[in-house]
């Protein structure tokens, strides 16, 4: 009797247990990362009874939980991917959104201000034209500075973002090292059985840390689980965790990158080797801020040296050569934090067109100056000596040092990259517009030939003797004297050229004919110089010549529309692919209510029976006991 | 698939699928509402490039429209004042020829002269014309003060030669209005080849009758005089004093050389004398004034009457050299506006073809977008009611 007590008794205890858990999975359904859980039942060990074994009823093997360790490798790595795309793309996303819309990029403002010039080369005498071109010319420069300054917040939020991440990851770590030290110890007291609810949860938050960071995991035959960045640096061995940290970078102390703190110092984690929302970030800060800000600000440099270049070749409305139109943006240079010498350095941009958009890192090693891209490190070709008479010419800019340099003392140039926030409007004047040409040729009226001045293109707005009068004197038909000196042959249409300018002569002149080139006036409703001038968006500035301003404006458009495309892009096939692993995951580990019902009525009904069996030994005892009561 | 689905993947894939559709269908209402295609430029990189391109050119194309408006209203004052100054040229040679008519008495002649006069200021006045923003249509680049004014000895010009030239179209320039130099100055006198002039002092009768150019292979280019010595010869000398013909003089017939046929009425005094040379430039109103002088000279003398005879030959000659070439600079003109007015064909072509390719970079086809919307929004319903009812289904319902 006692046997059937003991077998019904052993069942109710297991479908109790399978029951409750039954329960437990019913009750984590909506858990994040929690895996269902399954009681192992099997056979206690029989009796033997002379005629054989007769079973003793059930027992809890085990309580397993149901996971596929292959599944939970791919789904830690898509989780870092996932994170990392779907912060680039977010942030990218915004630059985009910032550059396309009219209201804020520039296609707009720069149409606006060639259009403008235009205007004035139509009619350079109307003040409300060139006040207009003043107009605009702020308008672009604003906008130039506007977006240079969004960019600016947008690393500086970039930033933010990393230190916030660092202490979220040093959270997550610290809690992972906790549970690896539960773990461990709980799987000791248990004798090996796995404290399944503690494994679900470092699951989840070591899932959290690879959305984080990006990061790949390893167990320990202790239960402990080991995890690493990406580039296999630790964050996790056992119970200990690593402090992830933020380190200023040594030329722009308000920029940080990565680094684990160790008793030796931080150990910096290269930007490639973080995954996650933090290497989102930091590709984000690379790819779109820096290279939207050194596209936008060689723009800005190409435009102000175009424009001023041309605009110095013509007058103003004062009858006075132009002077500079926008004032030069300067490259920015920061020397690095640990430099010893006194050294400092003075850059200006020389050559727009050779600007490239890297940035450029100037060393010096005792004896000499070389100068590296500041990315790649490979050595760019420098000239010039560095003094202000002969300044070191390297990438379209000049760099002037001064002071004393210690060896290994280094410099950062970032010709571009802060430029668009650097360009303004020089003149405020608008008849300081210099719409004319400086020079105006006449023929004699007595001339009895028919000789014609062509027009004057001024070759060096620079020569002293520019604005000299010049008079062109034909001693014969076919010679003439310039200045009442000297006798040069004459060729139809052949050039002539003096005092920085060059004319064309069409025509049969006869002798005695004279042409005088001088000044032109104050007051000129000359448009010679505008019209080159509103010429120059579509005129070869950048890349050596080889690309147009109205060109690069495209190229910044469609450059940064094409990089959130593609984030956009691998972001949402990431996000299928951990869709994909998720329900693969779920299909494996997740709590189907369907089956816990099934499963709960199963278990209800043997809990039943066994009862029912306890019932009947009771009832078998009572026979016995009416049967001897007689 | 495998065989198995959790609970929680059935409702997240249930939701994720919900989100997807909604913000499908936010994404063409977006469109529709913008009426873009490209909501921003990573909806087409290469696109959103070539529109900023198109964008600049197209803006370009209105900025030269607005510079063709200017310089045509510029050109179309220029033509109406050069019209003008034509129409006062040809009524001052009637009044020439009226004048020189030998049945004039003084009096009438001193009528015409002051009518002359008129039309002189006239003339000076239509040479300043305006361009309606107080600038000066004929002062080159110096067009903000009046460019002439009637000085002790003529007329003095204060503008300068340069004439800009204006952008209407993509590497199209016209030049703007002409300087009043090469309007109303610098014009041919004579024949426009050469000019035949009797001297100042000539005490004689002989006029000029005509004047031509028989043989333009012939004529070098030279100054020469005719000279009489007032027994019936004549010599032709050139600039250095050589002979180059001579003859006997006979009125009415021509002397020839160099390719020149020169023909005298009257008789010649010893020592008169006519000059041939290349046609020096004279102004305009110069000229007027020469006819006016002219007018206004007594001529009562026979020698005196074949002074003024000749000043109104040589002034009548030098009008028409005027007018000829005031028309042509108006034709010039002309010529300006027509190309104006091809410019503005082109642009319009051009900027139609640029907006078509715009709109098909750039804009929503509405019909293909409505449709879109319209099969999204069933398809958010298909999703929302399907969610419900695969939700709603429980095996723990039938537990009672």
């Amino acid at each position: 009797m006692t046997d059937i007590l003991a077998t019904g008794t052993s069942a109710l205890l297991a479908f109790q247990r399978a029951l409750s858990t039954v329960g437990n999975n019913v009750a984590n359904v909506a858990t994040p990362g929690y895996s269902r859980q399954r009681v192992d039942l099997s056979t206690r060990g029989g009796d033997y009874y002379g005629f054989g074994f007769i079973g003793a009823g059930v027992q809890v093997g085990n309580v397993q939980r149901i996971v596929d360790s292959i599944l939970a490798g791919r789904t830690l790595r898509s989780a870092g991917e996932l994170g990392r795309m779907t912060q680039f793309a977010t942030l990218s996303g915004r630059v985009d959104t910032l550059f396309s819309d009219n209201a804020t990029g520039l296609p707009q403002p720069f149409s606006n201000f060639f259009d403008a010039a235009q205007a004035v080369a139509g009619d350079p005498t109307s003040a409300a034209a060139r006040q207009s071109l003043l107009g605009d010319a702020q308008n672009l420069v604003g906008r130039f500075r506007s977006l240079q300054g969004q960019l600016a917040s947008m690393d500086r939020e970039s930033d933010q973002r990393l230190v916030d991440g660092v202490a979220d990851v040093n959270g997550l770590t610290s809690q992972i090292a906790a549970l690896n030290r539960e773990i461990v110890r709980r799987t000791g007291m248990a004798g090996g059985a796995q404290p399944n609810d503690l494994l679900d949860q470092r699951d989840e938050l070591v899932r959290q840390l690879s959305t984080k960071i990006g990061v790949t995991t390893v167990v320990q035959d202790d239960g402990a689980l080991n995890v690493f960045t990406g580039g296999g640096q630790t964050l996790v061995l056992g119970d200990q965790a690593q402090t992830l940290a933020t380190v200023a970078d040594p030329y722009q102390p308000t920029r940080h990158s990565l680094a684990l703190s160790s008793a030796s110092g931080p150990i910096a984690i290269a930007d490639a080797a973080v995954g996650g929302e933090l290497g989102g970030v930091l590709q984000f800060r690379h790819e779109v801020v820096d290279a939207a800000a050194a596209r936008l600000g060689r723009i800005a440099a190409g435009l102000a040296s175009a424009v001023n270049a041309q605009h110095r070749e013509g007058m103003d409305f004062y009858g006075q050569m132009g002077g500079d139109f926008f004032r030069m943006p300067e490259p920015a240079t920061y020397a690095r934090s640990s430099n010893g010498g006194s050294a400092t350095l003075t850059a200006g941009i020389v050559d727009a067109s050779a600007l490239t958009t890297g940035d450029i890192v100037l060393r010096y090693d005792g004896t000499n100056w070389t100068a590296s891209d500041a990315a790649t490190g490979a050595a760019r070709p420098m000239s010039g000596a560095g003094t202000a008479a002969s300044p070191f010419l390297v990438d379209g800019v000049s760099l002037v040092v001064g002071g004393g340099a210690a060896a290994g003392d280094s410099f950062l140039v970032r010709p571009t990259a802060e430029a668009a926030g650097r360009i303004a409007v020089a003149i405020t004047d608008p008849n300081r517009i210099a719409a004319a040409g400086p020079l105006r040729g006449s023929a004699a009226l007595g001339n009895a030939g028919n000789g014609t001045l062509g027009a004057i293109e001024v070759l060096d707005a620079g020569d002293a003797n520019l604005l000299a009068p010049v008079t062109i004197q034909f001693t014969g038909p076919n010679t003439y004297s310039i200045n009442g000196a000297g006798s040069y042959a004459y060729t139809e249409g052949a050039p002539i050229a003096i005092n920085g300018w060059r004319t064309t002569l069409s025509g049969a002149p006869a002798a005695g004919d004279t042409f005088t080139i001088g000044p032109n006036g104050p007051r000129s409703n000359d448009n010679g110089n505008m019209r080159v001038l509103a010429g120059l968006d579509s005129g070869g500035v950048l890349d050596g010549g080889a690309t147009s301003l109205t060109q690069g404006v495209a190229q910044l458009t469609s450059a940064i529309g094409s990089t959130a495309r593609q984030a956009e892009y691998a972001r949402s096939a990431q996000q299928a692919i951990d869709a994909q692993l998720g329900e693969q995951r779920n299909s494996v580990s997740g709590v189907n209510l369907d089956e816990e019902a099934a499963d709960m009525m199963r278990f209800q009904q043997a809990y039943q029976a066994a009862a029912q069996i306890i019932t009947v030994a009771n009832e078998t005892f009572q026979s016995i006991l009416a049967a001897v009561r007689g | 698939m495998s065989g198995r689905i959790s609970t929680m993947g059935m409702y997240d894939q249930g939701l994720a699928a919900l989100l997807a559709r909604q913000s499908e269908a936010a994404r063409t209402q977006l469109q529709l509402a913008s009426n873009s295609r490209l909501l921003s430029a990573k909806d087409d990189p290469v696109g959103a490039g070539v529109a900023v391109v198109l964008d600049r050119a197209s803006a370009a194309l209105e900025r030269y429209a607005g510079n063709a408006n200017v310089l045509a209203n510029r050109l179309n004052l220029e033509e109406s004042a050069l019209v003008s100054v034509g129409d006062r040229l040809s009524r001052i040679k009637e009044l020439a020829l009226e004048a020189s008519n030998d049945t004039q008495s003084a009096e009438s002649r001193a009528a015409i002269a002051a009518e002359l006069r008129q039309q002189y200021d006239g003339l000076i006045a239509a040479a300043n014309a305006g361009d309606g923003t107080g600038r000066y249509l004929f002062g080159g680049s110096q067009d903000a003060a009046p460019p002439f004014a009637a000085t002790a000895g003529g007329v003095g010009y204060a503008g300068d030669q340069a004439q800009r030239r204006i952008e209407i179209a993509p590497d199209v320039a016209v030049a703007d209005t002409d300087p009043g130099s090469e309007a109303f100055l610098r014009i041919r006198t004579g024949n426009g080849t050469f000019a035949a002039r009797a001297a100042a002092g000539n005490a004689g009768t002989a006029v000029l009758v005509s004047a031509a150019l028989a043989d333009p292979a012939a004529w070098d280019g030279g100054s020469y005089r005719v000279t009489f010595d007032g027994a019936g010869n004549y010599q032709v000398l050139d600039a250095g004093g050589a002979t180059v013909a001579g003859g006997a003089y006979v009125a009415g017939t021509a002397i020839a050389f160099r390719g020149v046929q020169l023909t005298l009425d009257g008789a010649p005094a010893a020592g008169d004398a006519f000059s041939v040379q290349p046609a020096p430039a004279q102004d305009l109103f110069a000229t007027v004034k020469a006819l006016v002088d002219a007018a206004s000279a007594p001529g009562t003398t026979a020698s005196g009457r074949a002074a003024q005879r000749n000043a109104f030959y040589a002034a009548i000659e030098d009008l028409d050299q005027a007018r000829d070439h005031v028309l042509n600079v108006c034709a010039g003109v002309g010529a300006r506006l027509a190309a104006i007015d091809q410019a503005a064909g082109e642009r319009e072509a051009q900027s139609a073809s640029l907006k078509s390719t715009l709109s098909g970079l750039r804009d929503l086809d509405y019909a293909e977008a409505a449709s879109r919307l319209s099969m999204q929004l069933t398809a958010l319903q298909a999703a929302q009611q399907t969610f419900q009812r695969v939700q709603g289904s429980s095996l723990f319902d039938f537990l009672r």
